[in-house]
């Protein structure tokens, strides 16, 4: 024991002196910045990325290199997503609707591919052809979907009722690549940046697209490194081996601005909440009563979690989906105030009685329910499932936290009804505001039953009115009717508790301008960014 | 001797088959599925218990598992180890890529290991129990305390981030080389240190070296002449677990020094539920294990061929 003690302490003695050491060594940021581009033979930029998600694809699926999750502008859409979530022109330069299910869309002119085909409504329909081969993705593309109407004109007609075409062709999945190249060997499309090397794992690289149809990059060249590890991305910015760092964690963010690095967060692209079991299935009963659905909600002081959880780096949104989607419909959506005595007293009208641990019993039963951390993963979700712990604590409800290893443990639980709580981030890629309520919670769902219908479905007037958003061609309606289905799903029936809007934080040197972070990751843009003077 | 390799080489083929039935079955034991976690990636949302069929069946995840077991050895037996769940890469092509990087750094940190060791522990016995003894003895104790991945950042930290003396990440060339085989090797280094003095002492107390002593040797010549060369025997025999261990070992610094090789491969296999490039890593590297430790097996035997005729005897 003593050998221990001595051992930690000398190890936290050596590791002190080390760290001062190194402090004392620390150089001042040296004070570079400005608004005028360096150099063109400067314009190279090197940015820290996460892990390396690309898939090289295989039978009916496309590979993603260049193109997803991680979008280096190689490829782009026929439509692309501004930070508002507004569909703008891309390489189509107008669309309408034609019903009952056909959307025609106008192509861009002029357009070359960077292996100097021409970009025309061929190259549309071969990118359309090989998403139906995959299973038609969230538009529903079919063999037949896509018709060329002239060189320049194109129709597209999904295999099911679908409004919300362009919305979702925002999306790099539907990103057009050239007739007649391999994607996983040489990734060839339209965009700003051309594709140079790709070592898996390591790094990417693209180089400026000088026959690009839009304004010119003013960045030669741009290294992607993949740097999975948080930490390690930090690390490698402050050792001034990249340029830009992405997504990195709030807690680090404050000492990176006090070295004289610039941080730039998006607007909320993805949303943390809770959903509600109130299925009352598998002996998971308690939160059948829709009062302490409710006190849960009450309990949970938004402001803490902010400010302590994500260090200030989350908006107070509880819509569900970024509000910014919803324009003023957002302002249906009342969600919870931090009202402790509301809660208490709403336990007590259900006949939760304080216990003597200050557990709340009911017939002898404690108030305990279980939370389950997994969806997209439980790290994610950093510290949240203890501080909702905590909080729930104190209106007298015992949480126990339980963390799944991934996505498909997450959905075998939920598969089960086994838990209460179930602790999501959700994000929104496209601009369809509609598009989560109506997979996660309409009792048909839009493609079917993923799993989470049985437990968490309202049915009743939510069916009605996300079918209606669905449906509708309007997007006013459309905002509306998904903004009255969130106030069904959240005020009146409780089965989803809002807890922050989730945004990304990147960090960059001082020498990098001209980087907008959109709200969702995918749609991050580089072709306005350059090392200043 | 012939009889002894023979026997030691086909002993290989049955370790060789209870590593793929275990990297095989171990991973399936695991929680999660494949099939989920690959459709939720390409397709971007959940997926519906027909579209988790159809994924299942793309994978040849849902035909039974003696037959995914077998169609997968007699793959691995032609050296195909099949394609990664994750990447739609080959497994083999993906682990021969990468064994390269992880090979220079394992051997990078034994050499630097022995860099370090061998004198120290040498020091160390020749001064037994002086203040130097003592201070060495702390020292690998830390040495063997201290976590690779918090060396590992304390070295990024003071050589990278403050000082800008080496590279953090990434191998682009030997600078990139120092501080993850720095990380690798210190822990490694204060064991075989220990293990260096030990075998030192034990050499110092036979006869033969009183003897050498008696007629006068010179104390250096004792040491380094008759004694270190005797006791260097374990030590090199101890390397080659040395590199095993160190290869074994590699995966955190590969992570956390974005090092391109298998371990890091292998760890974010495990997070990406990608069963086909587990299974490719653990076959992979076990047999480089089996393989090393048949070569360190070869050595020992010819420095010391008793063990041969012990063996035939069946003398343990």
């Amino acid at each position: 024991m003593r050998t221990s003690h001595t051992l930690r302490t000398g190890i936290t003695t050596l590791s002190l002196l080390l760290v001062f050491v190194a402090s004392c060594m620390r150089g001042q940021p040296d004070g570079r910045g400005g608004t005028q581009p360096a150099p063109p033979e400067e314009q190279e930029h090197v940015v820290g990325a996460g892990a390396d998600r690309y898939t090289s694809g295989g039978g009916s699926d496309q590979g993603t290199i260049g193109l997803y999750p991680l979008n280096i502008n190689i490829f782009e859409g026929l439509v692309r997503m501004d930070a508002q979530y507004n569909v703008l022109p891309s390489l189509a330069t107008s669309w309408e609707f034609l019903p009952p299910n056909t959307w025609r869309f106008e192509l861009r002119r002029g357009v070359r591919f960077h292996d100097g085909q021409r970009f025309d409504a061929e190259a549309v329909k071969h990118t359309f052809n090989l998403v139906a081969e995959g299973g038609g993705g969230t538009p529903g593309l079919g063999e037949d979907s896509t018709e060329i109407i002239d060189d320049y004109t194109i129709e597209v007609t999904p295999m099911f009722e679908n409004r919300r075409l362009p919305q979702q062709l925002v999306h790099p999945n539907y990103f057009i690549v050239a007739p007649g190249t391999e994607p996983n060997d040489d990734p060839v499309g339209t965009g700003p940046f051309k594709f140079v090397s790709y070592r898996p794992q390591e790094e990417i690289v693209v180089a400026r697209n000088d026959d690009y149809w839009g304004e010119l990059p003013t960045l030669r060249r741009i290294t992607f490194r993949f740097i999975p590890n948080d930490n390690g991305r930090r690390l490698a910015l402050e050792a001034r081996e990249v340029d830009m760092a992405l997504d990195i964690p709030p807690d680090a963010v404050g000492e990176l601005e006090a070295r004289g690095f610039t941080v730039e967060v998006g607007e909320p692209g993805a949303y943390e909440a809770i959903y509600l079991n109130k299925s009352g299935r598998s002996g998971y009963t308690i939160l059948t009563d829709e009062r302490v659905r409710h006190a849960i909600g009450y309990a949970i002081d938004r402001e803490a979690l902010v400010e302590g959880v994500f260090e200030g780096y989350a908006a107070r949104e509880q819509t569900m989906v970024p509000s910014r989607l919803l324009g003023e419909a957002a302002g249906r959506i009342e969600g919870y105030e931090h009202d402790p005595a509301q809660a208490e007293a709403l336990l007590e009208e259900a006949g939760w009685m304080p216990g003597p641990d200050g557990i709340r019993q009911k017939g002898g039963e404690p108030l305990r329910l279980e939370l389950i951390a997994g969806f997209p993963s439980a790290e994610e979700h950093g510290a949240v499932p203890e501080f909702l712990q905590d909080q729930l604590r104190r209106v007298g409800i015992d949480v126990e936290i339980i963390r799944t290893p991934d996505t498909a443990s997450y959905e075998a639980r939920l598969d089960r009804f086994a838990g209460d709580l179930w602790l999501e981030q959700g994000s929104q890629n496209d601009a369809n505001p509609a598009f989560l309520p109506a997979l996660l919670f309409w009792s048909i769902g839009l493609f079917g039953n993923i799993g989470y219908q049985p437990v968490f479905a309202p049915k009743g007037r939510f069916d009605e009115v996300i079918a209606r958003a669905v449906a509708t061609p309007d997007e006013e309606e459309l905002k509306e009717l998904t903004a009255e289905a969130l106030h069904i799903l959240i005020d009146q029936e409780a089965i989803v508790i809002p807890l922050a809007g989730v945004v990304t934080v990147n960090v960059l040197d001082q020498n990098v301008e001209g980087f907008e972070a959109a709200p969702s990751g995918l749609h991050n843009r580089y072709d306005t960014v350059y090392i200043a003077e | 001797m012939v009889a002894y390799i023979a026997r030691r080489v086909a002993y290989l083929i049955p370790t060789w088959i209870g590593i793929t039935l275990l990297a095989f079955f171990l991973v399936r034991l695991a929680p999660g599925d494949a099939a989920h976690s690959y459709f939720v990636r390409v397709h971007d949302r959940q997926p519906n218990q027909a579209e988790l069929a159809s994924t299942r069946a793309r994978l040849g995840l849902d035909r039974p598992l003696p037959i995914q077991y077998l169609d997968w050895l007699g793959g691995a037996v032609r050296g195909d180890l099949g394609t990664s769940y994750y990447s739609g890469r080959e497994v083999t092509d993906e682990l021969v890529s990468r064994f390269p990087a992880t090979l220079q750094l394992a051997t990078a940190a034994t050499l630097i290991t022995l860099v370090i060791a061998i004198p120290l522990g040498v020091v160390a016995a020749i001064r037994r129990n002086s203040l130097l003894d003592h201070l060495l003895r702390v020292a690998a104790l830390l040495g063997a305390s201290v976590p690779a991945f918090w060396l590992a950042l304390l070295l990024i930290i003071v050589f990278s981030v403050e000082l800008q003396w080496l590279p953090a990440l990434g191998r682009d060339g030997l600078q990139h080389l120092v501080l993850p085989a720095l990380a690798l090797a210190l822990g490694e280094a204060a064991v075989v240190a220990r293990l260096m003095r030990s075998s030192l002492l034990e050499v110092l107390g036979e006869d033969y070296i009183m003897t050498a002593r008696a007629k006068g040797v010179p104390e250096r010549r004792v040491v380094i002449r008759h004694a270190l060369r005797n006791s260097l025997g374990a030590v090199v025999t101890e390397v080659g677990m040395v590199f095993a261990i160190l290869l074994a070992y590699s995966a955190v610094i590969e992570i956390i020094f974005v090092w391109p090789g298998i371990g890091r491969l292998a760890v974010e296999a495990i997070g990406q539920r990608d069963y086909t490039m587990l299974q490719g890593f653990v076959v992979f590297s076990g047999t480089v294990f089996v393989l090393v430790s048949l070569v360190v097996d070869l050595v020992y035997l010819w420095l010391d061929p008793r063990v041969a005729l012990a063996q035939g005897r069946g003398v343990r």
